[in-house]
């Protein structure tokens, strides 16, 4: 049966799906861009402005929802989690353009770095952006199967960001725009995971009723 | 089509208004002080009076009263609270019978069980007889006017823990009494202009009654019977006269009923 | 299965609870075995679709049910260990401990506000001056009503609004001073305004009473209530408290019937 609130939910979905695609977009862009040393900071400026506005246009619509409808059970917790989850992309956006930004100020200086400090962005930025291919999938098909291999992945992008963190501490003395850029970059990083380990939250929440913690 | 109604509108009145109007002309006549008290004359003695008439039919009337009110409220409560039992149905069904019932038939029942028994006419005789006739009467309209009550009240009286027969007796009777009073108005009407079952339990007399028990008491209608078909002119007029003050009483009680349900549509328009 | 909601072990004692509770009009079976405790100076709302018994579950508790003539009653029903329906207790005596209110407001139409609000008592044959002033004020302070009408005592009880002839009826079965108040959607036939006085002061009630309201509105149940009962076709589907029945119910059914995808 077709309820008043449908049309208003299935509205509010294509908003938030909307926004998670523009957020991969956003981030691939960004990431693979500084790593590649290319310089997609113009698009990606765009596409977290966007983000900025949707995440706004996301919280009037829920809000107007729950005025409108007193959405009970699943129908609230959709509402209340989409609220949640267009911050978490709208912040996406915001890193994947912090990242851009790093990118466009340090540019060309790349090549100076050290081996290992690429390497490591490299296999972070992997695992990061696979995290958040993950909770945008999760969210659109509300499946909380994949959360212990995100808890686990999660994990490592932490253990990684401190050990990161150590050597180049241990590398002391030696300040360049290098190590500040590359610092600057794993911090948001990480920063992106604990996003994704938000919207796994929200979809466990929807899918069960359960708020658990995971972060 | 509002002309048709209006036509069976006027056709339906024509009637009682061409009766009150012959009763008036020829009763007013008669009709003094003396006429109310003294005793009847002869058959060509204007001085003589209907007194006894209407002492008797009151004293009777009365004597019918207490029987049938007390019975007839006590069916009609049974019929309207105890509405499922079988009991109620089956005798609810017998009631409904009676109160159409040829009261000459139930003279004639009277007269044998009282007057044949006792070997006089009497006024409890004649008071019992008509009581036959109001018991139905009173039955019906308190069956009538309780099951008007809303069970509502009767629930929301039995949820505060009061007991059945006091929230009969203190909610539903007392929410339901303009009706009550109602059908007991009728009912004296009704008794009032009876004359059959007066002719075989009562029969007819002269004086003031002094005992209820043994003679033969007068009534209005009964005189209204014997002088209007006596043939003389004298006595006739007194029939009319007689006839008048019977309207007038039945126009009373009838203005009665008319007034207290006045009354009580005005309360209900408040709520 | 009864689906409880995971916080069910910290329920407060029960006031009253039914034990395979089963009810009918004629031959029409309108509870089939309901199981459920009542807790103790907590709002309780029962609710669930047309015809799923709840007024009928809630008439059985104070023993007005069997008054329908063709209706019958099995099974048990506990008030502070004691079975109402033993054959040994008398239904008036139980029916003083356990007040209603109805669906449409009955104040009795021939008595004032006064005498509508003690006519449990003075029925009853209470007739000292003084505790029936006492209560009267008392019961109608409860029922948020006393300021509305303080000022006249005396007009007829029908002469008020129909929300303040609800809290009238509110007033009077609290006057009787019941363990229990059940409350049979009592406001369903007034406006928002009556409504919400009406909720204040049920809202009030739970210090002192245990409340029981039947409800087909789900926000109302939401607002007022402490814990949920949802029945569905004469059984209990699903108990536990609101906020859990209304952020994660337990059953499909109440998930369907509160979102509105019944039908």
């Amino acid at each position: 049966m077709q309820r008043l609130l449908d049309s208003g939910l299935e509205e509010l979905t294509v908003m938030v799906y909307r926004m998670g695609g523009l957020a991969e977009k956003a981030l691939s862009l960004s990431i693979n861009g500084f790593i590649e040393g290319k310089d997609f900071s113009q698009d990606v400026h765009e596409l977290s402005e966007n983000l900025v506005n949707k995440s706004v246009e996301v919280e009037e619509k829920c809000f107007g929802l729950i005025a409108k409808y007193q959405p009970v059970a699943s129908d609230l917790r959709i509402i209340n989690s989409y609220m949640k989850v267009a911050y978490d992309f709208e912040r996406y956006g915001r890193y994947g353009w912090d990242i851009s930004f790093i990118g466009t100020r340090f540019n060309g200086k790349n090549e100076k770095c050290d081996k290992w400090i690429f390497d490591y962005i490299r296999k972070l930025a992997a695992k990061v952006l696979e995290m958040v291919r993950v909770s945008i999938d999760s969210l659109r098909k509300l499946n909380p199967e994949l959360v212990k291999t995100m808890t686990e992945q999660e994990n490592s992008v932490d253990k990684a960001y401190f050990e990161f963190l150590d050597k180049l501490v241990a590398q002391a003395g030696v300040t360049n725009d290098c190590t500040i850029s590359s610092l600057l970059v794993v911090r948001y990083l990480e920063r992106i995971a604990d996003h994704a380990m938000h919207i796994m939250e929200a979809v466990v929440y929807i899918a069960t009723g359960e708020k658990i913690t995971l972060r | 089509m509002t002309i048709l109604i209006l036509v069976a509108v006027v056709l339906a009145i024509v009637p009682l208004v061409f009766i009150l109007g012959e009763v008036l002309v020829r009763g007013a006549g008669v009709i003094n002080l003396g006429f109310f008290i003294h005793l009847p004359g002869g058959p060509n003695d204007k001085s003589g009076g209907i007194g006894p008439a209407i002492a008797g039919s009151f004293i009777m009337v009365g004597i019918a009263g207490l029987f049938s009110i007390p019975i007839g409220i006590g069916a009609g409560i049974f019929f309207a609270e105890w509405s499922s039992s079988k009991i109620s149905t089956v005798s609810g069904f017998m009631n409904d019978v009676l109160t159409g019932f040829p009261t000459m038939v139930l003279g004639l029942f009277v007269f044998i069980i009282i007057v044949l028994s006792t070997h006089e006419f009497s006024a409890v005789a004649g008071g019992f007889a008509l009581s036959l006739i109001m018991i139905p009467i009173i039955a019906r309209t308190t069956t009538e006017s309780l099951k008007l009550v809303p069970t509502t009240l009767r629930e929301a009286s039995m949820a505060l823990g009061v007991p059945r027969w006091k929230t009969i007796l203190r909610i539903v009777i007392s929410t339901g009494k303009t009706g009550l009073l109602t059908g007991i108005v009728l009912a004296i009407a009704r008794a009032t202009g009876e004359t059959a079952p007066l002719l075989l339990t009562a029969a007819a007399s002269t004086h003031y009654i002094t005992s209820i028990v043994n003679q033969p008491t007068a009534s209005l209608t009964v005189l209204i019977y014997n002088y209007g078909t006596s043939g003389f002119p004298v006595w006739e007029a007194q029939a009319w006269g007689a006839a008048l003050v019977l309207i007038l009483v039945m126009l009373g009680l009838n203005l009665l009923v008319k007034l207290t349900i006045g009354r009580n549509l005005t309360e209900a328009r408040m709520e | 299965m009864t689906k409880l909601s995971k916080r069910f072990i910290e329920l407060p004692p029960a006031k009253v609870e039914t034990i395979n509770l089963r009810a009918t009009y004629g031959k029409v079976q309108a509870l089939k075995g309901i199981n459920i405790k009542f807790p103790e100076n907590q709002v309780t709302a029962v609710m669930g679709p047309s015809g799923c018994g709840k007024s009928t579950l809630i008439r059985c508790l104070n023993r007005i049910h069997e008054l329908t003539p063709g209706a019958k009653v099995e099974g048990q029903v506990i008030l502070d260990g004691l079975n109402i329906y033993d054959p040994k207790v008398d239904p008036v005596v139980i029916r003083k401990r356990i007040g209603m209110v109805f669906q449409k407001p009955n104040p009795f139409p021939t008595m004032s506000i006064y005498d509508n609000a003690v006519a449990g008592l003075k029925l009853n044959g209470l007739r000292d001056k003084k505790k029936l002033d006492e209560l009267a004020e008392k019961s109608l302070r409860m029922a948020f009503l006393w300021d509305e009408v303080k000022g006249d005592l005396k007009k007829p009880g029908t002469a008020l609004s129909g929300g303040q002839q609800q809290r009238l009826c509110i007033a009077r079965a609290l006057a009787v001073e019941p363990e229990i108040i059940l409350m049979d959607e009592p406001c369903s036939a007034l406006d928002p305004i009556a409504t919400a006085k009406v909720e204040e002061s049920i809202f009030q009630l739970k210090k002192e009473f245990t409340v029981i309201i039947v409800t087909h509105n789900l926000q109302q149940a939401a607002r007022i209530s402490d814990y949920t009962a949802f029945m569905y076709l004469g059984k209990l589907e699903e108990f536990g408290e609101t906020t859990t029945v209304f952020e994660k119910p337990q059953s499909e059914l109440t998930e369907k019937y509160i979102t509105g995808k019944f039908g």
